[in-house]
């Protein structure tokens, strides 16, 4: 039975087995591919979706258990960008690579969600995604940035 | 072969995509005149940019083009940037080899400030001609100002409406050039061009590649470096799964190699067939099947591998009778051997590790007729091209390499060893095929940073600063295993400058100085890493001065002051970083310093940089505050991209310090993901001060130098705050651990 959900406000559905990570779901079959694959193991958080508005780590999600749910990607964040996380990531300039970068905003804009002006600690608690070219100073500030943004 | 598709209906409107068109290769739009190699301008005023080298956050993507617009008297707003290939002028020689496009050894900006200088004068010099041609005026009577030329009437030509009647007047091969006080985007901290793409999911990596008939594939490895495929026992029944097209075995590749199947005489052949991948529709059914796929390896002749074996080697090499010799200055053989009761010793040791980018390694091919393109994260377009044609018999400017944007890198993506495996895909399929590795495949088939060992000898003279000193280095050689052409050749045998980097070539006052290196070789593939040698030789010999001064009881800050007197260069970086440190007013902080000159290939830069690594007493132990970070980069062409190397290459060093080891048993890598191979995480990134100094020498090398004074700065703030001296890196996790 396919499973039926939601990508970005618009329904989608999926006829494959059931247990295939929405990551690769939404990236083959949806082209979305802003979200990325990083390590496989839900630990790097580059490919974190929002599922009914939570930071998610789709590499390890099965797409069943999307069913019925809202899932919305880096490319549904916003329209031009225009996310407050979004807007602060390029003031500052946050990107190097930029690999690591979209599940970065999700887990940023997550953490927003329910800590409207997080602390540093709250930071350091909730931000576990993974950035190799260590941007963090910046996502730091750019987390503190979007607080006052919003 | 049933190519059963899996179904994902859209039902509703289409959704947005990302823009899936790679926006690199190819030639320029037709409406836009070329006017150099580097710059194209279309009627509409529209200047395209070229940019030759590959982004890999270091932030090429914007640097370079600020240099061509600022000779250019380009409207920024109105640039765009456009990867490039195919012509000389893209390509720059690092030492005595041939010129190559690609990115590393920290070269762009310096290798091509007077290049794109040039060009952007070049350009602008042929708008103001034919404007001149146009007013009927003398060129001395037009200037160009942010896009437009003016002549002295106040009428304005804007690029577009010149650039026709440009491209057909010859160039000038030394255009004048601007005076540095008229720089309006050289030195400037402009935003980056590829950040907004980076922040909406539209930046196109090379996993994100898509080409018309892609299949995918999903790759096994041998897990011993010397393992070889010896059966697949269920291809049949793979065969039948859904989506899967083929199951293809795959010829092992030289190691790491840019000199083309040259084997290290002290190590093995290697296997004919070391891999397998399954190509089928999809990734995820290609990673499918190949967790099903029943493939047995062997070990090969190097199934013994072993961190034992290997340290034990290292031990060897760091007391053997004699190394190769480096450099020898004044007699100190002689006096560390009249004086052995007064010989102050350390030994050091470092693993070898992985690059770890973010973005496994991939890379989609499409292989037909004898004909090869690529499209993928690729660091060197010129080694890829050389791969592609050596491997299918063809010439290399017939391989044609679309570069993406490189989800990190870090030296790993030169060695185009994942591109030979989807060209070898997309033969055995007939199809373009995109080949991503999983995580564990990146990390247990990396091509590793070297390990190294270091032991450290040294005599003092009666004020406590070093007589003689005898600093000998010992590991795998980076250049013996792959780079054999940048070996020095001596009569004690081949020398290996990579492995004391930061240690034969700075400007300490050592009297009598021996430096010694010993090649370990191992059959395990290395190459360069971000920082390459200097990550190992730097912490060594700082951390050795650490040692010095201390036992000739002087501040740590006072006693490389001394010893770099003669090096005001030396001195401004280290006085900036101690002044800002507020070095010498501790209260309950504990503080150590580290200096290095970063020098790039062949000498081709000086990059000046101290650092003081700050800790703070937290509730469990200690904690890295903040870290100084003086540096002296010649000019700065942005200083905003610049600081974020500073940044992130002390996030980067930190990772490597305290987290980064790979074990080897059984022939092969240990770890195989992000638990066993930790990154740092936001929780323990310091506070970063940066103090760039102005200075008047041109671009110095950049993406590299902050990395290597980190962990021995950190180490002597750690002495200081324990009492505890760190040898080995990483350091242990009880380092941290406050002094009872």
């Amino acid at each position: 039975m396919a499973v039926k959900f939601f990508v970005n406000g618009m329904p989608a559905e999926f006829d494959g087995p059931e247990e295939v990570p929405l990551l690769w779901v939404v990236r083959e079959h949806l082209n979305l591919t802003g979200s990325k694959f990083g390590c496989g193991i839900g630990l790097c958080g580059a490919c974190t979706m929002h599922v009914d508005g939570t930071a998610m780590r789709t590499c390890i999600m099965p797409v069943m258990m999307a069913q019925g749910r809202h899932v919305t990607t880096i490319e549904g964040l916003s329209h031009n960008g225009e996310h407050p996380v979004q807007k602060a990531w390029t003031e500052l300039d946050v990107p190097q690579c930029g690999y690591c970068q979209s599940g970065m905003i999700m887990a940023a804009a997550s953490l927003l969600s329910r800590h409207p002006d997080p602390s540093d600690a709250d930071i350091d608690r909730e931000m576990t995604n993974l950035c190799r070219c260590a941007t963090y100073v910046r996502i730091r500030a750019a987390i503190h940035r979007a607080a006052k943004l919003r | 072969m049933s190519p059963v598709s899996r179904r994902c209906v859209l039902t509703g409107a289409a959704l947005t995509a990302a823009s899936l068109i790679v926006p690199i290769g190819g030639r320029a739009a037709e409406s836009n005149y070329e006017i150099t190699d580097w710059i194209a301008i279309a009627p509409s005023g529209e200047v395209t940019l070229g940019l030759s080298q590959p982004e890999v956050g270091q932030g090429s993507y914007t640097a370079l083009p600020q240099i061509l617009a600022d000779e250019l008297d380009a409207d920024w707003q109105r640039v765009k940037v456009r990867f490039v290939t195919g012509k000389a002028a893209y390509k720059i020689a690092f030492r005595q080899e041939p010129p190559a496009q690609k990115e590393g050894a920290s070269m762009s900006t310096t290798a091509l400030f007077g290049r794109l200088r040039i060009a952007g004068a070049a350009a602008r010099d042929v708008l103001i001609r034919a404007a001149a041609q146009q007013w009927n005026v003398d060129v001395a009577q037009c200037r160009s100002e942010n896009g437009f030329i003016i002549n002295a009437r106040g009428e304005r030509l804007s690029y577009g409406d010149l650039a026709a009647a440009a491209a057909k007047l010859p160039l000038r091969s030394d255009p004048p050039l601007k005076d540095k006080r008229r720089f309006h985007l050289i030195g400037k901290p402009l935003p980056r061009l590829d950040t907004v793409g980076k922040c909406d999911g539209s930046a196109v990596f090379g996993i994100d590649v898509m080409v018309p008939g892609m299949l995918n594939a999903a790759i096994k490895t041998a897990r011993a470096f010397t393992g070889q495929v010896t059966a697949i026992k269920n291809e049949a029944e793979i065969l039948k799964m859904p989506g899967v097209h083929a199951v293809v075995k795959l010829a092992a590749l030289a190691i790491a190699n840019e000199d083309a199947g040259v084997q290290h005489p002290q190590l093995p052949n290697l296997p004919r067939h070391n891999a397998v991948c399954v190509v089928a529709d999809r990734f995820w059914q290609a990673n499918r099947a190949l967790d099903a796929l029943d493939v047995e390896f062997d070990g090969g002749v190097a199934a013994d591998l072993s961190t034992v074996k290997i340290e034990a080697m290292l031990e060897a090499g760091l007391d053997a009778e004699q190394g190769v010799t480096a450099l020898e200055r004044g007699e100190p053989r002689q006096i560390l051997k009249e004086r052995a009761a007064a010989v102050i010793e350390r030994r050091f040791l470092l693993p070898h590790i992985a690059h770890a980018p973010l973005e496994p390694v991939n890379a989609t091919a499409s292989y037909k007729d004898g004909a090869v393109e690529v499209w993928g994260p690729v660091q060197s377009v010129s080694a890829c091209q050389e791969a592609v044609a050596h491997a299918v018999g063809c010439a290399a400017d017939a391989v044609e390499v679309n570069v993406t944007f490189l989800g990190g890198s870090f030296g790993r993506k030169i060695v185009p060893d994942y591109v030979l495996q989807a060209v070898q895909a997309s033969k055995a399929v007939g199809r373009p095929v995109k080949l991503i590795r999983s995580r564990e495949e990146d990390m247990q088939h990396d091509v590793y940073r070297p390990n190294a060992g270091g032991r450290f000898r040294a005599v003092l003279d009666d004020r406590g600063y070093p007589l003689a000193v005898q600093a000998r280095v010992a590991g795998q050689s980076l250049f013996g295993a792959v780079r054999k052409s940048w070996l020095d050749h001596t009569p004690e045998g081949a020398c290996d400058e990579s492995m004391v980097d930061g240690i034969y070539n700075q400007s300490y006052r050592l009297p009598h100085f021996l430096v010694e290196t010993v090649d370990t070789p191992l059959p395990i593939p290395v190459y360069f890493m971000r920082s390459v040698g200097s990550t190992a030789a730097v912490f060594f010999w700082e951390s050795f001065i650490t040692e010095l001064a201390q036992r000739a009881n002087i501040d740590q800050y006072a006693y490389r002051r001394n010893l770099l007197a003669n090096d005001p260069l030396a001195l401004r970086v280290l006085d900036a970083a101690a002044q800002a440190s507020g070095w010498g007013t501790t209260t309950d902080t504990f503080r150590g310093i580290a200096y290095n000159c970063y020098i790039g290939r062949g000498g081709r830069f000086k990059t000046y940089v101290a650092e003081v690594v700050e800790l703070a007493r937290i509730a469990d132990g200690l904690a890295v505050t903040r870290v100084f970070c003086a540096v002296d980069p010649g000019l700065a062409v942005n200083p905003n991209t610049l600081r974020a190397q500073i940044e992130g290459g002390i996030g980067f060093a930190l990772t490597t310090a305290l987290k980064s080891r790979i074990t080897f048993a059984n022939g092969g890598a240990e770890q195989s993901n992000f638990f066993d191979y930790p990154l740092l995480g936001i929780d323990e990134m310091p506070e970063i001060v940066p103090i760039v100094l102005p200075s008047d020498r041109p671009p110095q090398g950049f993406g590299e130098v902050v990395l290597a004074p980190v962990a021995p700065a950190l180490a002597q703030a750690l002495l200081h705050a324990t009492g505890r001296r760190l040898d080995v890196m990483p350091f242990p996790e009880d380092a941290f651990r406050s002094r009872a």
